[in-house]
C-alpha cells in the first residue's frame, strides 16, 4: 500500500516535470495566438533556448543565466518570424516552418561543441525538491491568465487578435501588439528550451527538443487558447509519457506508445466540438493585418 | 604585391623540388602503381554527429584519422535518411570523387550494393549489414562481451538483484547485449533477474530518462541501456546524490563524465582502429571485400565509462570486496573476474565466451547445451531471452 502511494506520488511528481517545458511553450504560443499570430516556429526556437541556455550556464556557472540566454534566444528567433510575418504581412505559416528549420539547423552547428559535455551546475531546489522554473511557470500561468481576461492590456492584445481592424480603428497599434506577443511567445519557448536543457536532462544534445514543439501546438488548441487549460493538458500529456513504462509489464509496448497521439486525437474531438463559443480560435489567427485594406 | 609574387612562385618551386612527391614516400605506391596519392573517403551518418552514440563514434573515428594521415581526405554527409541514400552515395563517389564511401547503417545495405554495382571502379563499405560484393564489404564492432562483464559487475553490486535495462529497439543486436548482460548479472548473482522497457527509439532522451525512473521506482538499482544519450546515467547519479544507491553502466560513448558517482563501467567502441585498418588497405592498394567483425580480440570493444578505465575507481573497493565462487576459477572477487574474463576474451583464441551452455531462455527451454558455444549465425538472429531476464519481446 504504502509502496504503491509512493510510486503514485513519484509518477506525480515526474509528470510534473515533463509538464514544465510543454506548459511554458503553450503560455507562449497561446498569447501569440491570441493577438493574431501563428508561431509553427516552437520547436525551433525551443532548440534554440536550449542549447542558448546550455552554452550561458556552461560558460558562467549559473543556471539562471542560461535561463536568460534561452529566453533571449527564443525571443530573437521569434522576431524574425514577426519581422517577416507581421511586418512583411508574408504567410504566418511558410514563415512559421521555415523557423522551425532555421532553429533547429543553427542549434546544432552552435551545440556541436558541446555534445557530451555534462552540466556542472543545477538549480537549488525551492520547495518540496522541485526546480524554481516549475514554480515560476505556474505563476506565470496565473498571471496570464489574469493579464490576459482581467486587464486593458488583454483586452487590447485579444481585439488585435479577433478584429484587428476595429482594433486599428479604436487607436491600437496592431503590429506593435503583434510583434510584441510573438516575442514574448519566442521567449517563453525559449525558457521551455532552457528548461529541457538545464532541469529535464542536463546536457545538450542535437534534437533533444524530439517534436514537443509540435504538441505545444496542439495543445494550444486543445487548451482552446486559456492558460490554465494548458496547465491541465501539459500535465496530461507529461502524465502519458511518464506512465506509459510503467505499463509495459502489463500493456503492449506499442499500444502505450500510441497514447499520447491518441491522446491528441481525442482532445481535438473534445475541443472541436465546442470551437465555436468560448473555446473558439482567435477570429483573426494567421491572417496579416495590411492597414486600409478590408 | 608584384614583388611577391616571383618569390612566391620560386617558393613554390623549391618545395616541389625539395620534398619528394608522396607517392615515392609511400613505398607500396610506388611498387604496386594502382595505390593512389591520395585517399578520399565518404561517411554517410544516419544521425546527426551532434547525438552522443553511434554517428558521433564514427565521426570521432574520422576526425582522428584524418588528423593521423596527410594522405586522406574525408567528407561527411549526416542525418541521411535511408531512403535518400542511394542518391548521397552517388554524390559522394560522382561528384566529390571519392575512393571509398562508408556506409554507417544497416538501413544502406541494399542501397550500398546497387551503387556497388553502378560504380564498379570504387570501394564500398557497409557497417552492420551481411551482403558483399566484389567490391563491397562489410564492418561492425560488436559489443556483446562487454555488456556480459557489465552484468557481472551489476550482479555484484545489486543489493536488490534486480537490474533495469533501457532498450532501443526489439531487434537481434539489442536482444543480443540484454542477453548478455543477464548472463553475466546471473553470474556473479543466481538468483538476479534484468527487467527490459522498450523505448523503440534509438534516440530520445526524454523516453530513456522516464523509462529509467520507472525501472529504478520499481525496485532496480542496476541500470543499462542502449539509447544514444546520458538520460539514464542522470537518472542514477540524481538517485545516487539522494542518498539511493543507482548503479549505471555506460553505453557506446565515454558517459562516465555524466555519472562520476553512479557509472560503474560500461562499452565503448573505437571504430578508429576498425577504420584505420580498411584505409591502410585501400592506400596500400590490398583491399578486398571480407567481412570485418571486430570484438574485444581486435581491440575495438573497450570496457569502461571513460577510454582507458575499464572500471570506475570509485568502484573498484567495492568490487573486489564481493568474492564470488567459480566453478573453475574457484574463489575470486569480481572485480579479478571481470579483469580475467576481460584478458580471456582478448586473447587472439578468445578463451571465454558469454554464450556458452548451459543456457535456457525464458521458459526453461534449454538453448545451448553444456559447453556449447552459441555460433556467430544464432547470434546475430536471436529472438529469444535467456532465463533471468523479465519481460517480452514485442513480435511485429
Amino acid at each position: 500500500m504504502n509502496a504503491s502511494f509512493g510510486l503514485g506520488a513519484e509518477t506525480l511528481s515526474r509528470s510534473l516535470a515533463a509538464a514544465t517545458p510543454l506548459l511554458l511553450g503553450t503560455l507562449g504560443e497561446i498569447t501569440a495566438e491570441r493577438s493574431g499570430v501563428l508561431n509553427l516556429g516552437v520547436e525551433g526556437m525551443m532548440a534554440a533556448g536550449a542549447v542558448a541556455g546550455f552554452s550561458a550556464a556552461h560558460a558562467t556557472g549559473s543556471p539562471w543565466i542560461g535561463l536568460a540566454a534561452a529566453i533571449g534566444a527564443g525571443a530573437a528567433l521569434a522576431l524574425v518570424h514577426a519581422f517577416f510575418s507581421v511586418t512583411l504581412k508574408a504567410n504566418q505559416i511558410v514563415c512559421g516552418i521555415a523557423l522551425t528549420m532555421l532553429g533547429l539547423g543553427i542549434s546544432g552547428v552552435w551545440g556541436r561543441a558541446f555534445v557530451g559535455t555534462p552540466l556542472a551546475c543545477r538549480f537549488q531546489a525551492v520547495l518540496w525538491s522541485r526546480d524554481p522554473v516549475f514554480y515560476l511557470a505556474v505563476v506565470l500561468t496565473a498571471a496570464l491568465s489574469w493579464l490576459l481576461f482581467r486587464t486593458r492590456w488583454g483586452v487590447a492584445v485579444r481585439s488585435v487578435g479577433e478584429n484587428p481592424l476595429a482594433a486599428d480603428a479604436a487607436g491600437l497599434p496592431v503590429d506593435r501588439i503583434r510583434i510584441l506577443c510573438t516575442a514574448f511567445g519566442g521567449a517563453m519557448a525559449g525558457m521551455a528550451g532552457g528548461y529541457l536543457s538545464l532541469v529535464y536532462i542536463p546536457s545538450w544534445i542535437e534534437g533533444m527538443t524530439a517534436g514537443r514543439g509540435w504538441i505545444v501546438i496542439g495543445l494550444t488548441i486543445f487548451a482552446g487558447w486559456k492558460p490554465w487549460k494548458a496547465f491541465a493538458g501539459a500535465l496530461l500529456f507529461g502524465g502519458i509519457d511518464v506512465s506509459q513504462y510503467l505499463f509495459q509489464d502489463h500493456c503492449s509496448p506499442n499500444f502505450l506508445k500510441m497514447l499520447p497521439y491518441a491522446a491528441t486525437l481525442l482532445a481535438l474531438l473534445a475541443s472541436g466540438r465546442s470551437l465555436h463559443g468560448a473555446s473558439a480560435p482567435p477570429a483573426a489567427l494567421a491572417v496579416p493585418y495590411r492597414k486600409g485594406e478590408r | 604585391m608584384r614583388r611577391l609574387l616571383p618569390s612566391l612562385a620560386l617558393g613554390v618551386l623549391l618545395a616541389a623540388c625539395g620534398k619528394p612527391a608522396p607517392s615515392a614516400v609511400a613505398g607500396p605506391a610506388a611498387s604496386g602503381g594502382q595505390t593512389p596519392a591520395k585517399v578520399k573517403a565518404g561517411f554517410i551518418y544516419v544521425g546527426p554527429v551532434g547525438d552522443y552514440g553511434w554517428s558521433n563514434a564514427h565521426e570521432q573515428a574520422r576526425r582522428a584519422l584524418q588528423k593521423k594521415f596527410p594522405w586522406l581526405e574525408s567528407v561527411i554527409v549526416e542525418s541521411v535518411p535511408e531512403a535518400d541514400s542511394s542518391r548521397i552515395i552517388d554524390r559522394l563517389v560522382s561528384e566529390q570523387k571519392c575512393d571509398i564511401v562508408f556506409t554507417t547503417s544497416f538501413g544502406y545495405m541494399d542501397a550500398t550494393l546497387a551503387a556497388g554495382k553502378r560504380h564498379p571502379g570504387k570501394k564500398f563499405m557497409h557497417c552492420s549489414g551481411f551482403k558483399r560484393d566484389a567490391n563491397v564489404g562489410t564492418y561492425f564492432a560488436e559489443l556483446y562481451q562487454m555488456y556480459y562483464l557489465n552484468g557481472l559487475m551489476a550482479g555484484a553490486l545489486s543489493k536488490s538483484g534486480q537490474a533495469g535495462y533501457v532498450a532501443a529497439h526489439p531487434i537481434p543486436e539489442v536482444v543480443r547485449h540484454i542477453n548478455a548482460f543477464a548472463l553475466g548479472m546471473k553470474e556473479a548473482n543466481p538468483k538476479a533477474q534484468v527487467h527490459v522497457k522498450w523505448l523503440y527509439s534509438w534516440y530520445d532522451p526524454a523516453k530513456a530518462k522516464e523509462a529509467a525512473e520507472s525501472l529504478v521506482s520499481e525496485g532496480c538499482d542496476a541500470l543499462a541501456f542502449t539509447e544514444d544519450s546520458p538520460a539514464v546515467i542522470q537518472v542514477a547519479e540524481e538517485r545516487m546524490k539522494q542518498g539511493q544507491p543507482v548503479y549505471a553502466f555506460s553505453h557506446y560513448s565515454p558517459m562516465q563524465k555524466f555519472g562520476e558517482n553512479s557509472v560503474v563501467s560500461g562499452q565503448l567502441v573505437d571504430w578508429g582502429i576498425l577504420y584505420e585498418e580498411v584505409l591502410l588497405r585501400v592506400y596500400t592498394g590490398i583491399w578486398d571485400n571480407r567481412d570485418w567483425f571486430w570484438m574485444a580480440r581486435e581491440g575495438a570493444a573497450l570496457l569502461g565509462g571513460e577510454f582507458g578505465a575499464p572500471v570506475n575507481p570509485k568502484f573498484i573497493e567495492p568490487l573486489k570486496a564481493k568474492t564470488l565462487n567459480d566453478p573453475i576459477l574457484g574463489k575470486i572477487s569480481a572485480y579479478d573476474l571481470v579483469l580475467k574474463r576481460l584478458a580471456q576474451m582478448s586473447e587472439p583464441s578468445v578463451l571465454f565466451d558469454p554464450f556458452t551452455g548451459p543456457i535456457q531462455d525464458q521458459k526453461g527451454t534449454l538453448r545451448l547445451k553444456p559447453g556449447e558455444r552459441a555460433p556467430l549465425g544464432s547470434l546475430l538472429s536471436v529472438d529469444w531471452f535467456v532465463q533471468n531476464v523479465v519481460g517480452d519481446i514485442p513480435r511485429k
